[in-house]
């Protein structure tokens, strides 16, 4: 069951498949891959005319070493990515993302997609590699995609079928989209093998609550360093808030907050409470506050109220739901619309908000209804890749996240 | 970067804020509280490395560098979200400009030089920011014309107080404006840590004297901290890494000393002639030019000890140590000896004919300018003595290469007898530009069924491991400059220092001239790699240039 076949993948590429099925067999493929990749750069005319050319420009020149070798297709990897993606739609999904960002982080990457675990054992493997020629046109780097298609027994042993396909000592990062089980057996096994994990909280089932403590539980451990996608769309929101303080006048005001309300889309019925959690976690924990009151309903009311205790004052918090029906772009349940902390106790009234327009953020702050100060900024489009990109690209772990999601579980109970 | 912890900055906010009372409707543009607190939300965003806003006061900003760096650096910055809104532009220049025509002329500029295509949205947000004062650099009525402009914008758009001068005209113009902007009293920081900077372009001085007058006019009206020198090699990304390099690994340190490294080449290649910049080159030469700011910079960055502390004045402070420790007596005879001048004559480069040097535009029929230098320096102190650094750099050479090679000693005796070839030596080269990367040469076994030893080479090309856009160094600079890190700026004493090395050779140059107009002045082909005498300098020491 093999074929191996070059192809033109676009203007800057080519693009190689094969398949098979044993993880053997899928190492072999790719040995086979790259034999034939270089050939394809050893004697042939066509080669040597491209040796010539690479000869002749200043850029490669540098390149040649004392035996007059020029190596011009690199197989580059900075990374092992893993894709657990059991849904169809995901994996087309997943594969659109890696795809986008194949040529800026070269990586092995492997989709594991689950199946039926009830049905006969199966492991289907298709294998691409392809090669980008660099923007400026002196390298080529190549990369390669494995997707697994498994089923049956295989499907609780993932991790024996991924850990062999592992490119030695290189960094290995799990993406795993949608709803993770995190804290199942099958989770901690595949999770145990790879030094960074992205996930998004924003897609945790139910509320979210059961699913943040338990990614909460993950993070405290040493390894792996964890990214999330719902966090990660909140940088614009913070950052925006923060910037209202920058002003040297407005800044010792954070001292004195009273009180925060953050309205959370509901599309339908679901109330998800991640993305609210977290936002109330981040600036209890950079502002010091303690928890008082867990986050409860009230009796006539469809928000969530919660008390924390800044110095010697309360800081009462309020999620509430709003319904978004027809907004497009507040499809996905549990999105912030509009964040609003009110401060000031020494006769003046202080109020900084951020809320959502369209595909802006507008950040305002009023002091005594005045505006004081304005801040707007653009939401990145809805797509995963660029989180992807930054988990990819980042290596250590993220302290504030870290403080943010500890206090968040706390707020909704965990 | 340390940030104060928790309690500090709670104390802090505590004293401070009792500090401001509030006192009903602010005056959010009146003066800041006399010490900032830090704002605790921002850690970890990007807010952390935005500076304050300020009044950013390009003179000169009608000239080609405002075209093609200043104003498409600030764009970018500003689009990185790296600038905060309410910074600000005030052009100042002769030439008739109104605020329209000016941001139209830089809304060309910088769709035409930026690295990154213009977002109308963002540009039109941008350009509000910018505005032209027109004025002549030598009349102090016009400066306080502009100090008041500075302070209308400032107030307009919520600077803060804070201005950065960025002197983009010749360097004949520096001595007048700093005088005036000091006579305005321009210079002056606030006490509420409104603060005040200027920055300077290279050419600072052509000469030892010129440099140390030029740095005594600056340091009369601005104090040291103020002043950041642009040397804009140090920006570059692959600059930037020879200290992460140097000091991020512990394999090599252990091994960057007179023990085990036998020599260093430095190579500042060009491929272009003097294009249409004949008459500055006329009066610059590949000494001023080239040698006393980036190559200097460059054998600074190569030879200094780990500083103790990533910050500027360690920095500095290693790096003006390495020059100083430059051979101390440099004297006429040693410059005849060890360094070499030429000339490019007509020739070929990348297929295509090209004239010599005397014959470029704005040049002189009999000039001795040199287009190309070779040298041999060495650096005495503990960790470099005996170890020489050969230098090079030059125009219409094969081709455009920036390189460090930093070569090993042999190993201490040859075992494989029966091996054809004899390895090379060991080497690491550390190349800046183009295809930046780091390349690490070493003996390997030829696979067959004797013993043979042929060198191979391990090469790492920062392209296919990391493909961010690297910033340009102009954007990486302005940034430094304004939230006031002078790491990558030349301090004083170390322009001083670059030229106390150079000016002997350009002292015994003139006297050559003087005796034999060219005597000393070797020729070579556009398109070759310099002149024999170049290949003789470091032949003579038993080793070779490397072939690039």
């Amino acid at each position: 069951m093999e074929l191996l076949t070059p192809q033109p993948a676009g203007a800057h590429g080519r693009r190689w498949t094969a398949r098979a099925s044993s993880v053997a067999g899928i190492e072999a493929e790719l040995a086979r891959i790259w034999s034939s990749v270089a050939d394809e750069m050893g004697s042939s005319g066509h080669s040597r005319r491209e040796l010539a050319e690479a000869r002749g420009s200043p850029q490669l020149t540098g390149r040649l070493d004392e035996s007059r070798d020029v190596r011009v297709r690199t197989r580059t990897s900075v990374l092992t990515l893993v894709v657990v993606a059991p849904r169809p739609e995901t994996t087309e999904r997943a594969l659109d993302a890696i795809n986008l960002l194949a040529s800026r982080h070269p990586s092995r990457a492997i989709v594991v997609a689950p199946g039926d675990p009830d049905g006969p054992s199966t492991l289907d493997a298709q294998i691409f590699a392809q090669c980008h020629l660099a923007e400026r046109g002196t390298s080529e780097t190549c990369t390669e995609q494995i997707l697994l298609r498994t089923g049956g027994e295989i499907d609780a042993h993932l991790r024996n079928v991924v850990a062999p396909l592992l490119i030695h000592d290189l960094p290995v990062v799990i993406w795993w989209p949608d709803d993770p089980p995190i804290g199942s057996r099958q989770f901690s096994d595949l999770v145990e093998l790879c030094d960074r994990l992205l996930v998004d909280s924003g897609a945790f089932r139910d509320d979210g609550t059961r699913r943040l403590s338990a990614l909460a539980a993950v993070v405290s451990g040493p390894t792996p360093i964890v990214y999330d996608i719902g966090w990660m769309r909140l940088t614009l929101w913070r950052e925006l808030l923060a910037g209202l303080f920058e002003h040297p006048l407005l800044t010792p005001e954070l001292e004195q907050v009273q009180g925060l309300r953050i309205d959370v889309a509901r599309p339908g019925e679901l109330f998800r409470l991640t993305k609210a959690a977290c936002f109330t976690g981040w600036l209890a924990d950079r502002l010091d506050w303690e928890l008082v009151r867990t986050a409860e309903r009230r009796r006539g009311s469809e928000s969530l109220f919660a008390t924390y205790r800044q110095g010697r004052h309360d800081v009462r918090v309020e999620l509430r739901p709003v319904s978004t029906d027809g907004d497009r772009a507040l499809r996905s349940a549990g999105s912030l619309v509009r964040v609003e902390l009110t401060l000031g106790r020494r006769g003046h009234d202080l109020r900084a908000r951020v809320a959502r327009q369209a595909d802006h953020l507008l950040a305002t702050a009023d002091w005594d209804g005045a505006q004081v100060a304005r801040r707007a900024g653009r939401l990145e489009p809805f797509g995963e890749a660029p989180f992807l990109a930054e988990a990819l690209h980042s290596g250590g772990k993220d302290r504030i996240f870290e403080g943010a999601l500890a206090r968040a579980t706390r707020l909704l109970g965990g | 970067m340390t940030s104060p912890t928790r309690a500090t900055r709670a104390r802090a906010g505590a004293t401070t804020a009792a500090g401001t009372r509030g006192t009903g409707q602010p005056k959010l543009r009146q003066a800041a509280p006399e010490r900032r607190i830090e704002n605790p939300l921002k850690e970890g965003l990007r807010l952390e490395r935005v500076p304050d806003p300020c009044v950013i006061v390009v003179f000169g900003a009608t000239g080609d560098l405002a075209h093609r760096k200043i104003l498409p650096a600030l764009y970018n910055l500003r689009r990185a979200g790296l600038l905060p809104p309410e910074t600000s532009l005030l052009a100042y220049a002769r030439r008739p400009y109104t605020n329209e025509s000016y941001r139209a002329e830089m809304r060309e500029a910088v769709s035409r030089y930026s690295r990154v295509p213009l977002e109308e949205a963002l540009w039109d947000d941008f350009a509000a920011g910018i505005h032209y004062q027109q004025g002549d650099f030598s009349d102090p009525a016009a400066y306080r014309a502009l100090a008041e402009r500075i302070d209308e914008v400032d107030q307009g758009r919520g600077c803060q107080g804070n201005k950065l001068f960025y002197l983009a005209t010749p360097p004949s113009s520096y001595t007048e404006i700093i005088e005036n902007l000091g006579r305005a009293g321009l210079q002056r920081e606030g006490r509420g840590g409104n603060w005040a900077r200027i920055v300077v372009e290279k050419p600072f001085g052509h000469d030892l004297d010129s440099a140390g007058r030029l740095n005594l006019e600056v340091t009369s009206v601005f104090s040291e901290s103020q002043v950041y020198r642009i040397d804009h090699y140090l920006g570059k990304e692959t600059v930037r890494n020879l200290m992460v390099f140097r000091f991020g690994n512990g394999i090599f340190e252990p091994i960057w000393n007179r023990r085990y490294v036998d020599h260093v080449q430095i190579t500042v290649a060009e491929d272009l002639g003097v294009e249409e910049r004949g008459s500055f080159y006329e009066e610059a030469g590949a000494a001023r030019d080239i040698l006393q700011n980036h190559m200097l910079q460059l054998l600074s960055l190569v030879a200094m000890e780990p500083p103790i502390a990533f910050e500027a004045d360690a920095l500095r402070d290693e790096k003006v140590r390495v020059l100083r420790a430059v051979d101390p007596d440099w004297d006429e005879e040693r410059v005849r000896h060890d360094v070499v001048r030429a000339q490019y004559g007509p020739g070929w480069v990348g297929g295509a004919a090209v004239p010599g040097y005397r014959d470029e535009a704005e040049v002189a029929r009999d000039s001795t300018t040199e287009t190309f230098v070779a040298l041999k320096l060495e650096v005495q102190n503990w960790r470099w003595a005996d170890v020489p650094f050969y230098l090079r750099t030059g125009k219409r050479l094969p081709k455009r290469a920036t390189e460090i090679a930093v070569q090993f000693k042999r190993p201490p005796l040859m075992l494989f007898r029966e091996s054809v070839s004899e390895p090379e030596p060991n080497l690491l080269a550390l190349r800046i530009q183009p295809d930046e990367g780091i390349l690490l040469r070493f003996a390997a076994k030829v696979p067959e069924l004797g013993l043979d030893v042929r060198s191979v080479n391990m090469d790492f090309t920062y392209g296919t491991s990391f493909t961010t856009d690297a910033p340009e160094a102009y954007e990486t600079l302005l940034l430094d400059a304004m939230l006031g890190d002078a790491s990558l700026f030349t301090r004083a004493d170390e322009v001083e220092a670059a030229w106390g090395i150079v000016t002997p050779i350009l002292v015994g140059w003139a006297e050559a001239d003087a005796e034999e107009a060219g005597s000393d002045l070797a020729r070579y082909e556009a398109g070759s790699w310099g002149p024999e005498s170049a290949d003789r300098l470091i032949e003579r020491d038993g080793r070779r240039w490397r072939r690039l």
